[in-house]
């Protein structure tokens, strides 16, 4: 315990020079500018900024990308607010009562609102990251081939089924994002799978180019496709955020920000699904219950305190698993990766000190939100009228000149406009993205450790399914599979039932 | 937990109709079979002597049949769904500017860039016909044409200037 406070004040110490705390102050803002622009993702954010810190130092591209991120995250309740348009997908929930709220003439209070709750969730989702991580880094030591297999079928699955409204179409993107990872040479002979005899191909499909496609070009489409709405910013009272709707509110914040943090550790799941799963349970549990849709205090501190704390939740599975928790974890995983940091169970063996490093830059980026959020609330509301037809075409330029950056090739910029594309078409007939990028991620995990399992057991498929951990995670994967096939969960339905009557 | 969302979340995106999914699962239908002829027909490097188990093609022929049996589910369930689907509308989408867009897009970034013109002129040229474009019918509704033009060979110059010295001259990137 000691010596984890000890580390982390070396962090904290390590970050407080002045130049890296300007940076840090910048990475915030450009985060919440990002966030606050609908049609900027925090995913685009985070990969079209991995490409533009490809050339600093690894703590301080990785601190930029951190700060980018939470801001991103925290940004996007602005336009929910101001605009009804969440800057982000995670911010769809805090529109309902936000809005209310603004059109009430309230939207001072409602953006105090959002800038606390974001505060509190990261901070309990730090708490979480700072203890959890070292815990499930020492258990997933005792994770070989057969657990890992099934951890990234586990998690294709799950984000499936959970980040989008039809988990037959979550799975089958996840499918084709798996399928997507094993195109180039395989991870044990080097053989050329369906290369075609393209060098390119051969080299297999770098992550960040496919995300900037899939995230970046795919909403350069989607935004651009659509008619241009004025931004109507309606005026506000006071936003500096009132002790009273905190001190009010502190279980709904508290269980907000824990349901957040789980739903980040659980792969690729997001932030959307932490906000309305906060947002759900704070309607549930709530006694204002009626309130909620029509500008509930409660309902908005609940969202916006679910989807921040989701944030350092995805970063745990990140660096304890080598599994990101969410579509913007997974790109700060590939660059962690880029920079030379290797996630994964043996992170606490091999590089302690990081894990305090990502707890310190967190800390850092709440901070920066805290004072951004509430000290530059006007000037802010100037970047939200900027129209989306001059955002996007320079958008689009840092999509090309991000992609070829990474490794100078066209062929990557060629990557970037196919994802886009199949990202575009996909989305437009409800596909969800997130499985598709977790199945990109995910997928040389799967196909290494399936492998590595058979020539281990010659074959013998038992130890997938006998090994406690093993078990676990393919009765979830089995069961959560199994209850969307119609009669099963209709014979499910009748024997739950037959056991009550 | 998907299910706690309203149903009419804002900006979300319509439910397709069960016919564009009976196209779409025939798609997978095939993308599946695809992908497992290709992985089971795969070399087993027999001739390498390796392990049988880590042949190159394993895990693509399963993916091939897991994509292969979620379409068949998708297939069926949009066959069953079929009447009385009458799917999601089109929303705001305007088809004309989707085609443009593309259009502007993918000509520059597999056209111009890296086929000729240097790169500062290429994104220059990118970002003002883009803006134009699409600020063409609001401009002109209001009297701006001129403006807009200005606004758009602004915007073109700044970005390709910026573009150009950041990843050439701090980044070091040989631009195409």
């Amino acid at each position: 315990m000691l010596d984890g406070l000890a580390s982390l004040g070396a962090s904290l110490a390590g970050f407080a020079q002045p130049l890296t705390l300007a940076i840090i102050a910048g990475s915030c803002l450009l985060g919440i500018t990002i966030g606050a622009l609908p049609g900027l993702t925090a995913t685009m954010g985070v990969a079209l900024l991995t490409t533009l810190t490809l050339k600093m130092e690894p703590r301080i591209a990785l601190m930029v990308l951190v700060c980018a991120y939470v801001g991103a995250i925290y940004g996007g309740s602005r336009s929910a607010i101001l605009l009804n348009i969440p800057g982000t997908p995670a911010n769809a929930a805090a529109c309902l009562d936000g809005y209310a709220l603004a059109r009430s003439g309230q939207a001072g209070r409602a953006i105090g609102i959002s800038t606390t709750g974001s505060v509190m969730g990261t901070l309990i989702g730090i708490f979480f990251l700072a203890i959890a991580t070292p815990v499930l880094g020492e258990f997933a030591l005792k994770f070989g081939a057969y657990e890992f297999f099934w951890l990234a079928l586990f998690g294709v699955v799950i984000s499936g089924k959970l980040t989008g409204d039809d988990p037959l179409k979550g799975w089958l993107v996840g499918f084709l994002g798996l399928f997507v990872a094993t195109i180039g040479q395989d991870g044990i002979h080097a053989y050329e799978r369906f290369a075609f005899g393209d060098r390119d191909l051969a080299g297999g499909f770098q992550l960040i180019p496919a995300l900037v496609g899939a995230f970046g070009f795919a909403e350069v489409l989607t935004v651009l496709a659509e008619r241009a709405r004025r931004a109507e910013i309606r005026s506000f009272g006071s936003h500096l955020p009132r002790p009273g709707d905190v001190l009010k509110y502190w279980r709904t914040v508290i269980r907000s920000g824990v349901i957040g943090t789980f739903m980040g550790i659980v792969p690729g799941v997001g932030e959307d699904v932490a906000s309305w799963s906060s947002y759900a349970a704070a309607k549930r549990a709530s006694r204002e219950a009626d309130k909620f849709g029509k500008g509930s205090v409660e309902g908005l501190m609940a969202a916006e305190t679910g989807d921040n704390a989701c944030v350092p939740g995805a970063v745990i599975p990140v660096l304890a698993l080598a599994v990101p928790g969410s579509a913007p974890a997974a790109v700060l995983m590939a660059a962690m990766i880029i920079h030379g940091v290797q996630p994964g169970p043996l992170i606490m063996v091999n590089n302690p000190q990081f894990v305090y490093d990502v707890v310190a830059m967190m800390l850092f980026a709440t901070l920066g939100i805290l004072v951004f959020g509430l000290a530059l609330v006007r000037p802010l509301l100037k970047v939200l009228q900027i129209p989306r037809d001059i955002i996007m075409p320079i958008v689009f330029v840092l999509c090309v000149v991000g992609s070829y950056a990474i490794a100078q090739r066209l062929f990557d910029v060629w990557t970037m406009l196919g994802f886009g594309v199949l990202g575009f078409v996909l989305r437009r007939y409800n596909y969800p993205m997130a499985p598709f990028v977790l199945g990109i991620v995910l997928g040389d995990i799967l196909d290494k450790n399936l492998r590595r399992g058979l020539v281990l057991s010659d074959g013998d498929l038992t130890p997938f399914f006998t090994r406690p951990i093993s078990a676990t995670l393919a009765a979830i994967c089995v069961v959560t599979i199994l209850l969307n096939v119609p009669a099963v969960r209709r014979a499910f339905a009748r024997a739950l039932a037959g056991g009550r009557g | 937990m998907s299910a706690d969302r309203p149903a009419a979340a804002p900006h979300a995106a319509g439910r397709p109709s069960a016919r564009a999914d009976l196209v779409w699962s025939v798609i997978w239908l095939a993308v599946g079979m695809a992908i497992f002829h290709g992985g089971f027909t795969m070399d087993r490097l027999e001739g390498q002597n390796i392990n049988p188990y880590t042949a190159p093609g394993l895990v693509p022929a399963l993916l091939g049949v897991a994509i292969a049996l979620a379409g068949a589910a998708l297939l069926a369930r949009s066959l069953r769904r079929r009447d009385g689907d009458a799917g999601a509308d089109a929303g705001e989408t305007s088809w004309g500017r989707l085609a443009l867009v593309a259009l502007l897009c993918i000509g520059y970034a597999a056209g111009l860039v890296g086929r000729g013109p240097p790169f500062w002129l290429a994104t220059a040229l990118f970002v003002f016909v883009a803006i134009a474009a699409l600020q063409w019918p609001e401009r002109r509704a209001r009297g701006e044409t001129v403006r807009g033009l200005a606004v758009a060979a602004a915007c073109a110059a700044g970005t390709a200037a910026a573009v150009t010295l950041v990843f050439q001259e701090v980044f070091l990137v040989r631009l195409p």
